[in-house]
């Protein structure tokens, strides 16, 4: 043990580095998102307004962004589940020799910049890049598919860049799973698929459940890749803020869109954790 | 049925052929940006057109590049610095116990890492305009501690949580100080945990423009904020050179990581 007052010491620079830096301007944020904005001029001195907030639900705009950050949050977790299971399940139970070479190349593109795997994703579906082109060549289609500044950019982009961590969520969650009561099932007499279905998926869930609001939170967090196979003009919550704040100036309007994304996702995250815990209840 | 041998429950040859497919995937826009960079044609072109080596001169001798390279270096560097020394202090205090509310200061520690980093960057946008901090390198710097520290808390809580606290306390038997214990006998037998949490804290200040964009000023564009503003630009392939250049260093990286310290063990 420690002396508490040595404790704090140790804690105090990086907890005052927190409070300075992260706690105390978000903070700042609140009476910025209650502002009225005066275009040209900034913020109305001491006028405040609930309008920011209203904006969010009853704009048709905005609404519309926020259903399609949602929706993209859901698809790219969809997604990211679907072709995540088989190589979790292969780097789990596979070979063992195969483990380390897989894992590192799901390690690799991870710690790749974010930044240049959007760049690699521009080259792959812009009109003129190399899956049209290819698409072209091969006489399927005669005019370039329409893979960019939409939802099925987006899409594939951000399915690609969260990928890794679901992989690696899985993998965790397949490796914790009793062989035992898998050879138990298949030994009564179950097929593969019923043990998978009946024993190592249910097994898995709360891997699996973790996984998903992971992808889900950091993708209707995610700017750069929306921003960069978006364009300016297909926007989510975060390229809008991000326009709110360099572009149109509306500090207030962006701030509260702030506030809403942060709500979001801290409830999904705090509704994961509500059901994880009844689960563990049940159990 | 008899009872399930090991090869049972391999995992057959669609998951295996779906799974490799998967791997396959991610590493595509890798395999492209690098094919693209060698390319002849000043417009990106894939296979690439001729051989060249020409953009990449063309990024080792751009001086806004060097300079963007130089930022990057100098925040990654700076910040994981920075975050090691807080960050692991923190850690050791959290995990002796010796501070009331140790579960409530984790969670304020890591809450970095739950908010959306637009959100910090404009928060810090609106904090610096208004204390003067903006375009400083000073605030640059403590905004990119606060995305970096969450790694080096976690990894050094992690860490510390398999070690026995009783060869700490011979070596003050032995008339150690507190902090020679800690930094002759913990600190070594930490240093794996603590290589891998560096390594992504350094990793993930690099890669990171949603909080930089909103903070840099004049002559402070990082690497990656400058490609993701020359992209909105329009592409020629010293966009893929420099990102080729980033490529490699990352595999570099990750092999030495992985030589050294095993680092697929702590991701």
């Amino acid at each position: 043990m420690i002396a508490p007052r040595h404790g704090l010491m140790l804690i105090a620079p990086l907890a005052l580095v927190l409070a300075g830096f992260f706690l105390v301007p978000v903070l700042m944020m609140l009476p910025t998102s209650f502002a009225e904005y005066v275009p040209g001029a900034g913020l109305a001195k001491g006028v405040w307004t609930l309008e920011n907030y209203t904006r969010i639900v009853t704009d048709d705009y905005y609404r519309e962004v926020i259903w399609r950050t949602l929706g993209l949050g859901l698809f790219v977790t969809l997604a990211c589940l679907v072709m995540g299971y088989p190589l979790a399940y292969l780097i789990a139970r596979g070979p063992e020799r195969w483990r380390v070479p897989l894992i590192l190349l799901v390690i690799f593109p991870m710690m790749l910049n974010l930044v240049v795997r959007s760049f690699g994703w521009i080259a792959l579906l812009a009109n003129r890049g190399l899956v049209n082109n290819l698409l072209i060549d091969l006489g399927l289609i005669s005019a370039p598919l329409k893979l960019m500044f939409n939802l099925t950019g987006l899409m594939i982009g951000l399915t690609h860049i969260y990928l890794p961590f679901m992989v690696l969520m899985l993998v965790a969650a397949i490796r914790n799973v009793p062989r035992d009561v898998e050879s138990a099932a298949a030994t009564l007499g179950s097929s593969r698929l019923h043990v998978f279905t009946s024993v190592t998926l249910p097994l898995s869930a709360p891997g699996i459940l973790a996984g998903s609001i992971l992808v889900f939170v950091l993708t209707i967090s995610a700017l750069v890749t929306p921003r960069m196979l978006g364009g300016p003009t297909y926007k989510v919550m975060a390229t809008l803020i991000y326009d709110e704040f360099m572009q149109l100036l509306d500090w207030p309007s962006g701030s509260a869109l702030s506030f809403a994304l942060t709500f979001m996702a801290i409830g999904v995250i705090w509704l994961s954790s509500r059901l994880t815990k009844r689960w563990a209840g049940m159990a | 049925m008899t009872s399930a041998t090991d090869s049972d429950d391999r995992p057959g040859l669609a998951v295996t052929t779906t799974a490799l497919a998967v791997i396959v995937f991610l590493q595509v826009p890798v395999i492209v940006v690098m094919l693209a960079a060698f390319s002849t044609t000043s417009y990106l072109t894939i296979p690439p057109q001729g051989l060249t080596l020409a953009w990449f001169g063309k990024v080792l001798s751009d001086p806004s590049y060097l300079s963007a390279i130089r930022m990057s270096l100098i925040l990654a560097c700076g910040s994981t610095v920075i975050s090691l020394v807080l960050g692991v202090a923190a850690a050791y205090a959290l995990f002796r116990k010796s501070v009331p509310g140790s579960e409530a200061i984790t969670s304020f520690l890591m809450a970095p890492l739950i908010l959306p980093a637009v959100v910090i960057g404009v928060a810090l946008l609106q904090y610096f305009s208004l204390t003067g901090l903006r375009g400083s390198l000073i605030g640059l710097l403590m905004a990119h501690v606060v995305i970096t520290v969450p790694y080096i808390v976690r990894s050094g809580l992690a860490s510390l949580s398999g070690l026995d606290l009783a060869v700490e306390e011979a070596a003050r038997v032995l008339g150690a100080t507190g902090f020679e214990a800690f930094r002759l006998v913990t600190l070594p037998l930490i240093r794996p945990g603590l290589v891998a949490g560096a390594l992504f804290a350094f990793i993930t200040s690099l890669d990171n423009v949603p909080v930089t964009i909103f903070l840099i000023g004049a002559n402070q564009t990082t690497l990656p904020v400058l490609i993701f503003s020359s992209v909105e630009m329009g592409i020629d392939p010293s966009v893929a050179a420099v990102s080729t250049l980033l490529i490699v260093a990352t595999g570099i990286v990750l092999l030495i990581a992985e030589r050294r310290a095993g680092f697929h063990r702590f991701v």
